[in-house]
């Protein structure tokens, strides 16, 4: 690559981003019985969700602030776009992946650029990247401990190996990995306003230049291709391009990291439902989806009445926020019989942790893919899994966003 | 007021008076057929709302997009007949369309 593509640190180089995740999504271990006493209380509450659990609120303009969780007014608020749009997001990830990020659009203008995007992240697709992408990242890494009978598989695998998919995807240089991570991660740091915006403008410059140098000198990767998409004879504009890259880090690594982490533990919680999986790979798909409905890496999404609506008898004027809360339709127990059992062999119902809409994350069939090569891989690799009977257990951590911050175990004899 | 007939994937037929100005899509859905996930709700996002059309009334339907078709390949179940509901827009001609959800992937 040529000089004139530069990665920058942060002024201050000492900053760690990723000692942020408790301030800005929480550490709560259960959330779950609160948000079920709300929902016995009525299906929408006034205020918004993180102060109700413990946290600071976000700083957004001054506006109503709604909670969501009954599942009905969920599924409303995620598809009906004529009441309720994804403006919100402008104040906070508009503000740092850019307002050229889907995520912050309403259709029509949103679907123009989302095509483009679903078209490359399609489930025939991305399955090729299953073998010349995923297998290799996740087998050398799992190489690194599969000798040594013991492993944090949450520090030395799965909080290593999305972002490693990703940087295999954009071909980025080694020597930028560490800075690049640092400042994606920074980028959702809203407790520290000014290293997120930080970490958006470097992001921002980096990203630039890299796709002026793949202009020039295309390869197979994901910048290369995104670089010289032409849409009615133009590349894509530059804000939606940048935006998007920004945000892959925190929709396609951060998500899949908690995904995985939260899949694995849960599977060593339950050995019997692990080893119903070692004997037949076919439940691995609803080992899946189990996980991801029992506890989604996304709890909350947000969205603003368009216009004054009245939902679960809640009058909500025109401009207010609303946090929806995925994990509450997750854990109804009027669509998921006993909801808080973590159970790969439940009636497969819909969950809501990729959303449901327009906005219905795009990168999904992706995030299937990596975790089930992952799983293989430590079906394949970790036989006589068990936690660390040395080690703490873990703990599904978070209010906002949820994981376990480490995954002690052993394997082996 | 077209009516449809939708095979379930169970192979029961149902009966359904659609308004006009409905999706095959939405219409299926909003009669309480819940195997209709059309979980992006109807913007050609998702291939969760696949359904096998019957071959008479082929010639009726509005032509598949590239969009939708791209979406139908990832479908280990696409066929000739195969068509995303939420880009049917149902009108007085489609009276009696025979469709079958497709089984899910």
């Amino acid at each position: 690559m040529e000089a004139a593509v530069r990665i920058q640190e942060y002024d201050d180089p000492s900053y760690d981003p990723f000692s942020a995740d408790d301030i800005n999504f929480g550490d709560m271990l259960d959330p779950y019985p609160q948000i079920a006493q709300w929902r016995a209380q009525a299906p929408v509450l006034e205020g918004d969700y993180r102060p109700k659990m413990g946290l600071q609120s976000a700083t957004y303009p001054d506006r109503k602030m709604f909670t969501i969780v009954g599942s009905d007014e969920i599924l409303t608020v995620l598809t009906d776009t004529d009441r309720f749009s994804n403006h919100g997001y402008k104040f906070n990830i508009g503000e740092t992946f850019g307002h050229g990020s889907i995520s912050v659009m309403d259709n029509p203008e949103h679907g123009r650029w989302r095509k483009i995007f679903q078209k490359i992240f399609l489930p025939q697709y991305v399955k090729l990247w299953g073998e010349t992408i995923v297998d290799p990242v996740v087998h050398n890494l799992m190489d690194k401990f599969v000798g040594m009978g013991r492993a944090d598989l949450v520090e030395q695998f799965t909080l290593l190996y999305p972002f490693e998919v990703i940087y295999r995807q954009l071909d980025l240089p080694a020597s930028d990995v560490r800075t690049f991570q640092r400042l994606a991660i920074g980028q959702t740091d809203y407790m520290h306003i000014d290293k997120a915006q930080e970490a958006s403008r470097k992001l921002g410059e980096y990203f630039t230049a890299l796709v002026e140098e793949r202009r020039r000198n295309p390869g197979e990767d994901l910048v290369s291709l995104l670089a010289n998409t032409e849409v009615d004879g133009d590349y894509l504009p530059p804000l939606v391009l940048i935006s998007f890259l920004r945000q892959l880090m925190n929709a396609a690594g951060d998500t899949t990291y908690r995904g995985t982490s939260v899949l694995l533990t849960a599977l060593l919680e339950h050995p019997d439902q692990l080893d119903a999986i070692r004997t037949d790979r076919k439940l691995i798909p609803f080992a899946i989806e189990e996980a991801l409905r029992w506890d989604g890496p996304v709890a909350v999404q947000l969205r603003m009445a368009k216009q004054d609506v009245v939902l679960g008898g809640m009058e909500i004027p025109a401009g207010s926020l609303l946090d929806v809360v995925a994990g509450a339709a997750n854990r109804d127990p009027a669509i998921f019989p006993d909801p808080d059992r973590f159970d790969i062999f439940r009636e497969r119902k819909a969950h809501f942790s990729f959303s449901r809409g327009p906005h219905i994350c795009v990168g999904q069939h992706l995030a299937r893919v990596e975790m089930t090569r992952a799983l293989h891989a430590v079906l394949d690799n970790l036989p006589n899994l068990r936690f660390d009977p040395d080690k703490p257990r873990p703990e599904i951590r978070g209010t906002m966003m949820r994981v376990p911050r480490h995954l002690h175990v052993r394997f082996g004899d | 007021m077209p009516n449809l007939i939708v095979t379930t994937r169970d192979g029961t037929e149902r009966e359904i008076a659609a308004a006009t100005g409905l999706s095959l899509m939405e219409a299926i859905r909003d009669a309480g057929v819940d195997e209709m996930l059309a979980l992006c709700g109807g913007c050609c996002s998702c291939a969760t709302c696949h359904v096998k059309v019957d071959p008479a009334f082929t010639g009726l339907l509005p032509p598949i997009s590239e969009d939708e078709s791209d979406l139908l390949d990832s479908s280990d179940h696409r066929d000739e007949y195969s068509r995303l509901s939420c880009q049917i827009p149902l009108t007085s001609e489609l009276d009696g369309l025979r469709v079958a959800i497709a089984p899910e992937d």
